[in-house]
């Protein structure tokens, strides 16, 4: 893919840095107050991208005639906006992402609806050529999906896009460099990407692929990067209107489908209820200034997971209360400790998950250590 | 598939774009151009396109895989330039509901069928009406009858389809990806009727 400018690594800390100089104190009030203005208003996702793609526009004119950037190429100046975009989408990612109760139930739905056709979809249901059959490949295309929520920034959400999309393109590539199979273009891609979509499940998708299209900057948002996006939100449309004629099944069998889907997926809702006392594996360790901080949850019970309503007494209340408490302390002093790190909590769950993303995870938090962390 | 001869060799990789760099010049002179494809699968969509991009290869150009996305550069005798990004559609009837996302914006429709299918010239009239109905209406509209080389099973006459195309204020071609006969034409003629003067995208 040639969207250099979708896959240079514009540098963070240089912009940061610059940002520290004495001669940007200037950008640095009209940024601060740029993101200040945000909370005068209620949250309104049209308006908010429309704020921030005037902001960009007008920046990069103010940085372009800036003392610090006077003699900067032109792909300097690209990356000081690249890192001003992700500067100020993290800092109002709170506000901007999955922003809305419609957001946040397009995400429930998309997700809920993928669950239950995980259980039955097969390839060929979508038109998948039998040749490009690859668990193999179509797991690492997911897994990149599957990141997206590891990052805040745009630009970054939109990479684990075309990271996707381009291992799908290699395996078409090696497929039909490998056999006499001619390529199809979009006739082979769009299933395949629509298959691996629903294979990975992707967090939030819904509120992904809007926030991608409302904060990332317009002007990258054009040819192959475009047409990549196009394309997963495109898959999206097609896995929320999913029905019995759009797989070439019979009305009464896409039925009993979803009927079973539903109940399996109800029964391991229930089965993860009973196991959800926490390990000692799940104890979590972590390292702040080199001292070793164990976080130990063995010995915790939580023996209401299973309970109904009806079957508790007023005795019991008191040990509830207890335990609420104690979950509640817990929590609210971990999401303290999340936030001086600038963690999102989300990340990290994901991250658990991931032994991937975690190595990279603990990488950056060793530099934020080092470095001190912003602001 | 019509199309063995566009078989991606072992060098394939360089398919794609010529543009290095990322700045999106558009004036006058050097015209951007959102070209998307449409017609039933198996009518060879993306042949004519890996034929065309094919054609005229600059091997500095960097690595780019993938069929469903691909750019090309056209330079014409008055010393302009058109790079067409070419937005290929997935041509499965399941998939026809999708077709406006792509279309949105383009400045060029390329619908394609195949001249020994009847029912891909049936699917071809199907997308024109939709783009009559849906696409912008300056879209610049090509209808293209490839698998020209394959005559003696012809079942789509040119005489119906020039009168479709005309009827319908459309530029008419017959190619062959395969012998990549006219490959080049369709795309130069596209460019000639592009307006000077809009903005792409």
């Amino acid at each position: 893919m040639d969207s250099s400018s979708a896959l240079s690594q514009p540098n963070f800390y240089d912009f940061l840095n610059r940002m520290r100089h004495p001669a940007s104190a200037d950008l640095v009030r009209a940024i601060k107050s740029f993101i200040v203005s945000f909370s005068f208003h209620a949250t309104d996702a049209d308006n908010d991208s429309r704020k921030l793609q005037d902001f960009l526009v007008t920046m990069e004119t103010t940085i372009k005639e800036h003392p610090l950037w006077v003699h900067a190429s032109h792909e300097e100046l690209d990356s000081a906006i690249e890192g001003l975009e992700k500067y100020v989408m993290t800092k109002l990612f709170n506000r901007t992402f999955a922003s809305s109760s419609e957001d946040v139930k397009a995400d429930l739905d998309v997700s809920e609806k993928i669950r239950l056709l995980q259980h039955f979809i097969r390839p060929d249901h979508l038109d998948v050529p039998r040749v490009l059959h690859n668990e193999a490949s179509w797991l690492f295309a997911a897994k990149e999906l599957q990141k997206i929520n590891t990052f805040k920034a745009p630009r970054e959400k939109l990479l684990c896009i075309m990271n996707c999309c381009r291992i799908i393109n290699n395996l078409l590539l090696n497929i039909s460099m490998s056999s006499n199979y001619v390529p199809a273009g979009a006739d082979d891609f769009l299933p395949v990407l629509i298959y691996v979509t629903i294979k990975a499940n992707p967090p939030q998708l819904h509120s992904n692929l809007k926030f991608i299209q409302l904060f990332r900057r317009n002007s990258k948002l054009v040819s192959e990067v475009e047409y990549y996006l196009t394309n997963l939100i495109s898959a999206e449309t097609f896995i929320t209107n999913i029905n019995a004629s759009s797989l070439s099944m019979e009305e009464s069998e896409f039925e009993k489908n979803m009927q079973l889907a539903k109940l399996a997926n109800e029964e391991t809702a229930a089965r993860h209820g009973s196991i959800l006392q926490l390990s000692g594996d799940d104890a979590l360790t972590t390292r702040r200034h080199g001292k070793e901080i164990h976080v130990n949850l063995e010995g915790c019970e939580y023996p209401f997971m299973e309970s109904e309503a009806k079957d508790l007494t007023v005795e019991d209340v008191q040990q509830l209360l207890r335990l609420y408490q104690h979950v509640v302390t817990r929590y609210t002093r971990l999401t303290k400790a999340l936030a001086r790190l600038s963690l999102h909590e989300e990340r990290l769950l994901h991250t658990m998950k991931d032994p991937a993303s975690s190595t990279e995870l603990k990488k950056e938090i060793e530099k934020w250590l080092h470095k001190g962390i912003l602001d | 598939m019509g199309c063995s001869s566009s078989l991606p060799d072992r060098n394939a990789g360089r398919l794609g774009s010529l543009n290095s760099g990322n700045s999106m010049v558009t004036d006058s002179k050097n015209l951007r151009v959102k070209l998307v494809l449409l017609g039933d699968s198996g009518v060879g969509k993306s042949c004519i396109v890996l034929r065309f991009v094919r054609g005229q290869f600059d091997p500095t150009s960097k690595v780019t895989v993938g069929a469903s996305f691909l750019s090309q550069t056209l330079a014409l005798q008055d010393s302009t330039t058109v790079k067409f990004e070419i937005w290929d559609t997935a041509g499965q009837e399941r998939y026809a509901a999708l077709a406006p996302l792509y279309y949105r914006g383009a400045a060029v429709a390329v619908v394609v069928y195949d001249i020994t299918s009847p029912e891909s010239f049936v699917k071809a009239k199907y997308w024109v009406k939709e783009l009559q109905k849906h696409a912008s209406p300056d879209i610049i509209m090509a209808l293209v009858g490839n698998k020209a080389d394959l005559h003696e099973n012809r079942s789509v006459s040119v005489q119906d389809a020039q009168d479709y195309a005309e009827k319908n204020g459309m530029f008419f071609i017959e190619t062959s990806a395969k012998t990549a006969n006219n490959i080049n034409q369709l795309f130069e003629e596209i460019a000639k009727r592009l307006p000077r003067t809009t903005p792409s995208s």
